[in-house]
Order: structure tokens, then sequence, then C-alpha cells
């Protein structure tokens, strides 16, 4: 409109002016003579007038004619801005509708992936070994393993065995869970140069409090000897294990009161002589076995920490044995060289009823101090020939280690604080350990049910060694192992009569 | 008077000391939260006076098809109160966690309330939708949930779908192809009834939420009158959603006796009025009339009418490669 108006004015205006300007020039040619109206020019001038009249309602009307062209312009542009703006508004909203739906469908996948997720098996690889373990934790399966690889060096002369290395265990251990409250455990065993099955077991734990094993594993009696071969202070377990069993099959009942507070444990197997063989699955007699102990740790929850690592208890069993196979097929020593035998100079020793063992048993850990002793009573009626006899055989020991590092001591071992690393300053931790142990065998069985010509009645020893935790996994070993011996006399020992001396190292992979 | 004192505390001590806690886990279709949360007080209460016991239920909400699969791989339900019947059919015929014949066990083949499909729009029903002509028209977008996962989805499947047979003569190609444009408008499936309202009325995805009428009023209440209002086509789906004890796992949890106390408390006129105040379609005919004015009277077909039963709907239109996997592309 303002351009419209702009025109409008300027040719109104030019209309206007071009007759002044006319009039100016016409007044202003007279040769000098006053201008002045003569009647033919009035006429003309009247014509002119007129003619002029029409030229401006002539520029009127084109101007309106322009002014609603660009009406009509601007109004064609109103409506195609506004039918832009309707595209642009409807092409947004579908955008934006676009995006909502992304942005939702986004959401429903996570969402999906999510409870998928939850139905993944879970894969966990540590230093505790590989663990499967399905989306709802029902199942599982574990690998983990011990592989010890040892030395040892005899000192001396007239020792049976020989120096050198040897593998002493190689443990592929299987373990897992089915339905939520059934584990198990197989764990064969490569080393020593056999293979056999050392654990078999299936335990259901519906309850800490109570549950119910049954297999093969080792019976609820020495302290020593239910510890974790990976976490011995020395190579080889104490003269007090050469009288508890060391693996039986059966049925056992156990659990963990008040927090861990009492464990105990009750068990009927097959029966097992001294020192038995890992490589028994089966009864050697028709007889069956029956294994109990409690173990109280009474400040395991509280807050006193000078006690809280303070354990006692009692360990026994009960059996009826008999025949050759009720017996057992010797005592060693730390070397693992027999020192006794049930071999009378005539004869044949053999199991003659009632066996029964009692095992009082206690330790102690306060930060890197662990301490651990255990006395056993392995009582056995004998039989050779018509001569029959009541023995009772006798072992203590009591050990102790201290961790050089400062890490806590325990039942189940020493956990690095700094894994070796050296050049970030990680040496692991280290552990000095000592123990002093011995083994009476009763008086009467020399000479009728044992012979003082090839066994001892009495071994003692005594070991000090260093232990290196490199770190959870690897553990470097070296002890020395000194052993005398009593009442030996024979021409042809089974040991050296002065004794044995060894030195140990072992190599140490556990997981 | 100190004997009977004594009497008297004695009693009632033996009284606290058998009363006993029940637990009682109800697996449910997606849409019934609010419905179970005011139900579930009422009956522990009423328990409670009856027996002195205290029952303490659980609730598990889902997609109805998505439910009955769980209780099939061992969701441990005392009862499943879900869409419709062929997901309890699933439960008994897979697992036999309850007899085939479960339905006959309650009045009205076990449905204690019924409700149908109707269509919540934006205020002022921008699109002009009255029928299920408008829905399946180019540029209307429509939000359900999948039918695969979803007891509702499915009802409004068949909702549509006997629109379409009604309209078009029982002719199956011409109800197909309805169908088909139906679901060419819809951009996005939730697994279930709630996630698609979610979807609509949060979220602000489409024109028309095909939904169970008790969930489009839930949606006024929540969401505001001003935002969504409820339009109710002439024509729908009669939708049954059954109840069952799953006589197996409440056996095992010695909860029969109440499992089944808790389904009958449904058809009672306290669980009817909660049934009709939550939009659910009490089955007792007074309490119907006394809510007459929340639900509007339409034109109701039945699986049965429509479409030979549910196991035939199912075989037909939502088993692999039925009509809903030929007409629906991703």
């Amino acid at each position: 409109m303002k351009l419209n108006q702009l025109i409008l004015t300027a040719i109104v205006g030019a209309q206007f002016a071009l007759p002044l300007f006319a009039a100016d020039s016409e007044a202003t040619n007279s040769t000098g003579a006053a201008q002045s109206e003569s009647p033919a020019l009035t006429a003309g001038g009247t014509a002119a007038s007129a003619a002029e009249t029409e030229e401006i309602e002539d520029l009127k009307r084109e101007i309106q004619a322009l002014d609603q062209k660009v009406q009509n312009l601007e109004k064609q542009h109103q409506s195609q801005q506004q039918a832009i703006i309707a595209t642009n508004q409807e092409q947004i909203q579908e955008l934006d509708q676009k995006v909502r739906v992304l942005s939702r469908q986004h959401e429903l996948d996570q969402e999906t992936a999510e409870a998928a997720a939850k139905l993944q098996p879970r894969f966990k690889l540590d230093s505790s070994g590989f663990l499967f373990t399905s989306a709802d934790t029902n199942f599982s399966i574990g690998l983990h393993g011990l592989v010890q690889l040892d030395s040892r060096t005899y000192l001396g002369n007239n020792n049976v065995a020989n120096s050198g290395f040897l593998l002493r265990r190689a443990r592929p251990i299987i373990v897992g869970t089915v339905f939520h409250d059934f584990d198990y455990n197989l764990t064969p065993d490569f080393g020593g140069g056999t293979v056999q099955i050392v654990d078999a077991y299936i335990n259901y734990h519906y309850d800490p409090q109570l549950q119910l094993e049954a297999g093969k594993f080792k019976p609820p009696v020495g302290l020593e000897a239910l510890q974790s071969d990976a976490n011995l202070y020395l190579n080889e377990r104490s003269l007090v294990t050469d009288l508890v069993p060391n693996r039986d099959v059966g049925l056992e009942l156990h659990g963990d009161l008040f927090g861990g507070a009492i464990s105990y444990a009750a068990a009927i197997m097959d029966g097992a002589p001294d020192y038995s063989s890992t490589t028994v699955n089966t009864n050697l007699d028709s007889d069956l076995a029956y294994y109990g102990r409690i173990f109280v740790q009474p400040w395991i929850t509280s807050d006193v920490d000078l006690l809280r690592g303070l354990g006692f208890g009692v360990g026994g069993s009960y059996e009826d044995a008999s025949g050759v196979n009720g017996l057992t097929a010797g005592y060693t020593t730390d070397g693992q060289q027999r020192f006794f035998t049930y071999t009378p100079a005539a004869g044949t020793t053999i199991a003659n009823g009632q066996h029964w063992r009692l095992s009082p048993q206690s330790y102690y850990y306060y930060g890197p101090l662990g301490l651990m002793g255990e006395y056993a009573i392995s009582d056995q009626d004998v039989r050779n020939g018509a001569a029959t006899a009541n023995l009772q055989n006798t072992a203590w020991e009591v050990q102790g280690g201290w961790v050089l590092t400062g890490e806590d001591a325990s039942y189940n071992g020493v956990t690095p604080r700094h894994p070796f690393k050296p050049l970030s300053g990680g040496w692991g931790a280290w552990q000095v350990v000592g123990r002093y142990e011995q083994l009476n065998v009763d008086s009467a069985a020399f000479p009728t049910f044992a012979s003082s010509a090839a066994s001892a009645s009495a071994a003692r020893a005594w070991s000090a060694g260093l232990n290196w935790y490199l770190n959870r996994n690897i553990r470097f070993d070296a002890s020395y192992s000194h052993t005398t011996f009593s009442g030996y006399t024979g021409p042809s020992p089974a040991v050296p009569a002065k004794g044995e001396d060894v030195f140990f190292t072992r190599i140490q992979l556990a997981f | 008077m100190k004997i009977l004192l004594t009497i008297l505390l004695a009693s009632s001590l033996s009284a606290v000391a058998g009363a006993k806690e029940i637990k009682l886990l109800n697996v449910s279709y997606d849409p019934t939260r609010e419905l179970y949360q005011e139900y579930n007080a009422a009956f522990a209460k009423y328990w409670k006076a009856k027996t002195g016991d205290d029952v303490v239920i659980s609730q598990s909400h889902g997609g109805s098809g998505k439910q009955a699969q769980s209780v099939i791989n061992g969701l441990e339900a005392d009862v499943v109160t879900l869409a419709l019947a062929y997901d309890i059919d699933a439960i008994s015929q897979q697992a036999r966690l309850l007899p085939a014949d479960w339905q006959k066990r309650l009045p009205d083949n076990s449905t204690p309330y019924t409700s149908t499909i109707v269509f919540l729009v934006r205020k002022g029903n921008p699109k002009h939708i009255r029928d299920w002509d408008d829905v399946v028209k180019p540029g209307v977008s429509v939000v359900v949930p999948n039918p695969k996962t979803s007891g509702g989805a499915r009802w409004a499947y068949l909702a549509a779908y006997a629109y379409a047979l009604e309209t078009y003569g029982h002719d199956e190609a011409k109800a197909k192809a309805f169908i088909t444009r139906l679901y060419k408008n819809v951009p996005i499936l939730d697994s279930g009834a709630r996630g698609s309202t979610i979807t609509f009325a949060q979220r602000g995805i489409g024109d028309v939420l095909l939904a169970w009428e008790n969930e489009a009023h839930l949606a006024l209440k929540e969401f505001g009158a001003d935002k969504f209002e409820i339009i109710t086509p002439p024509l729908s789906i009669l939708a049954e959603p059954p109840v069952a004890v799953v006589d197996k796992v409440a056996k095992r949890h010695g909860n029969t006796e109440v499992a089944k106390a808790y389904l009958e408390y449904l058809y009672s006129d306290d669980g009817q009025e909660i049934a009709a105040k939550n939009f659910y379609r009490p089955r007792n005919p007074a309490i119907a009339e006394k809510y007459a004015a929340n639900f509007t009277q339409l034109k109701l077909v039945t699986v049965d009418q429509e479409f030979g039963g549910w196991a035939k709907a199912q075989a037909t239109h939502f088993a692999d490669g039925g009509v809903f996997d030929q007409i629906y592309q991703p």
C-alpha cells in the first residue's frame, strides 16, 4: 500500500506540477512584452485543461489498477506463506511424531535387552578360577585347580626314598550347583604317577545349618587333615595325620550354627584305616564307621579382634574293623618314608574289632600370627594268630606361622596385599613357619604285632620353612624337616636309624 | 474373675499364636494394577475377619501371554487372573498346573467381570475418530500393543476384525485387508496394555489408543480429562478376562482354600463394586445398574460368535504364521 500511495502521489504531483511549469514558461517566453491572455490563448487553455483532466483520470485509473494488482500480489504472497507455514508445521509434527516413535522404540528395545540380559548366563574368570552361572543362579559350573611341583632332597645315607622332583598333586577341581540347593564336586588327581578320584560328592544345602553330603570326601576327624591341600604350612601334613583317615565314602550330615560359631558333622561311611590311601572307593569289609566332629569358634562374629580367630573342637570315629584291610598300611615321616608297619617277625597282624579315634584340636589366628595344635588317639584291637591286643597309638603336633609382610594368616591361606610385581614394588607375602610333632606307637605292639627290626616305636620331628605367596594363585615354599626315631633296633632299616633329614621345595598353582 | 481373665488371655494368646500369615501370588495381566490393589486390601480385611489369618497378596503384572509363559516356566502363581481364557488354557496344557476344565469351576466361565475395547483420543478429537473405519484411514496413527504378548491387543485386533466381518458381510479377504490397513497405521508395538498407555498418553505418540475400557478411564483420571477423551465405537468385542486357581502351586504352598476364596470373593457384592469402580463391567446385574453411568452401551460381539472360540482364533490369527504375522511387518 505504501508503494502504491507513493506512486499515486508522485503521479498526481507531477500532473499538477507540469501545467505550472508550462504556465511559467509561457509567461517568460514573451520577448519582453508583458504576458497577457489573449482570447485565442484562453480557448486553447480550456481545451488543454480538459485534456489534462482526462489524462489525470486515466492515470488515476491506472494507479487504481496497479493498486489492485499490488493488493492481489500481496494476498497471493500471504496465502503462499501461510501454505508454506502450514506445510512446514505438518512436516514438523510428522517429524516430531517420528522422533517420539524412535525414542519410544529405543526405550522398549532397552527394556527388552535388559529383560533378556537377566536371562543370560554369567561368566566369571578371576583368581578363584572359572565360574559359569545361569541367570537365575540356580545352576553353575566352575573349574578350579591345584598343581604342586615338589622337590625332596634327602640328606644322609640309607634313605629308602629318592631325592628328586615329583608332581605331588595335579588336580582339576570341578564344582558346581544344580537346582540352587545341590552342590557337587568332582576332583581327580593325576599327580604322583597315578590317576585317582580324590573327591566325588554331592552336597544338599537347603539350609546352611543342616546339609547332607554324599559321596567320597574327607571324614570329619583331624583338623589339619580337613585343611585344604593348597593352604598347608609345610609340604606334608604332620604325624597326627598318620592316625586319622584321609578319605572315605558315605553320608554326612553337617552344618554351621549361630553364624558359624558352631560347626558340626556326623557321618556314616565305609570306614578307613589310619592314613588310608585315596584310591579306595569301596568298603573293604562289611562294617561301617561312624564319624563325628564339633568345632567351636565362640567369638567369630564378635568385635573382640583378639579372640575372633580362636577355634577349638574335637573329632572322633568308631568302627568295627577286621582283617588286613582294616589296619593301617603304616605310618610315614614328613619325607613320606614309612617308619612303622604292623609287620611282625612272624605271622600277620590284622584288625580284630573295635577301632576308635579321638582328636582334640584347636587353632588361633590373629593378624599375621597363625597357630594350630592337635592331639590324636587311634585305639584299635588287633590280632596275630592267637594273640590279641588293644593298641593305642598317639600323636600330637603344634605348628605356627608368621606373615612377615603383615597380611593376615588364616586356616584358608594368605592373600598378599601387594601381589608380586617387582617393577611396581609388589613383592607378594612372606611367611615363616615351624612345626613340632610326635607319634608314639603303643609299646604293646612289639614284638607280637610289629617288629622293631623294621619299625620304630616313636618318631619326633621338627620343621622350619619359608613360604612366599606371589599372589593369590602362585606360591613358592622351602622347608627343612628333621625326624628322629625311637625303639628301632633292627639291622635293616625301613628308614635311617639316625633319622631323616629332608629339604623340601614346592611351586604351587592354585585357583 | 481372675480365672475368667486368665481364660480370656489364654484364648486370645492362642488365637494370636494360631493366626497364620498366608502369602499368595496373583499373576495378572497388565492393566489390573489399580483393581487388585484395592481388591487385595478388601479381601485381606475380609479374610482376617473370617478366619483371623493374615493374607499378604503379591501381584505380578504384564502382557497376558507373557505372564502365562512365565507361569509355565516356573513362576509360582497361586492364582492367575489373565486377559483371556486361551492363556490359562496354555498353562493347563503345557505345564499341567490346573485341569483342562478349569473354566467351569467358577460362575460365568470364570469371568467375574467383563470389559471391551474403546478408543482413547486427544482432547477435541482432532482426527474425528468415531468408528473403526476412521482408525484405518491414512494419516491416522494408532497405538495398540503387540497381540503376540498382550491379551488386550488380541481383544483389540479381534474387535477390529469383527467389525470388518460385520461390515463386509463376513468376507474374510476384505476383513484381512481392513486389518492390514489398521496395522499399517501402527508405528510401535508395546508388549502390554500399560506400555501402550504410556506410549500414547505420556510420550504423546499417536492419534488414537485402542484400549481396554478400564485403561481408558484410568488414563483420563491420571493424565487429565482435559487432555483426552473416550470414544466408544458402536460395535466392539465382549472381552471376558478369566480367573483361576493354579491347583498344583496352591496345593504345594498349602494355599488352596485361600486361593479359592480369593477368587470367589470377586463375585461378592464387595468384589463386584470394586470392579465397577475400577471401570470393569460387573456381572452382578444390580451393581451393573448402579454403575451404568460409567459404561456406554454398545453392540458387543463375542469371540465364540465371530471366531468360533479362542482356540480357533489363536490358531488362525496369532499363532506363528497366522494372519497377524502375514499382515504386519515391523
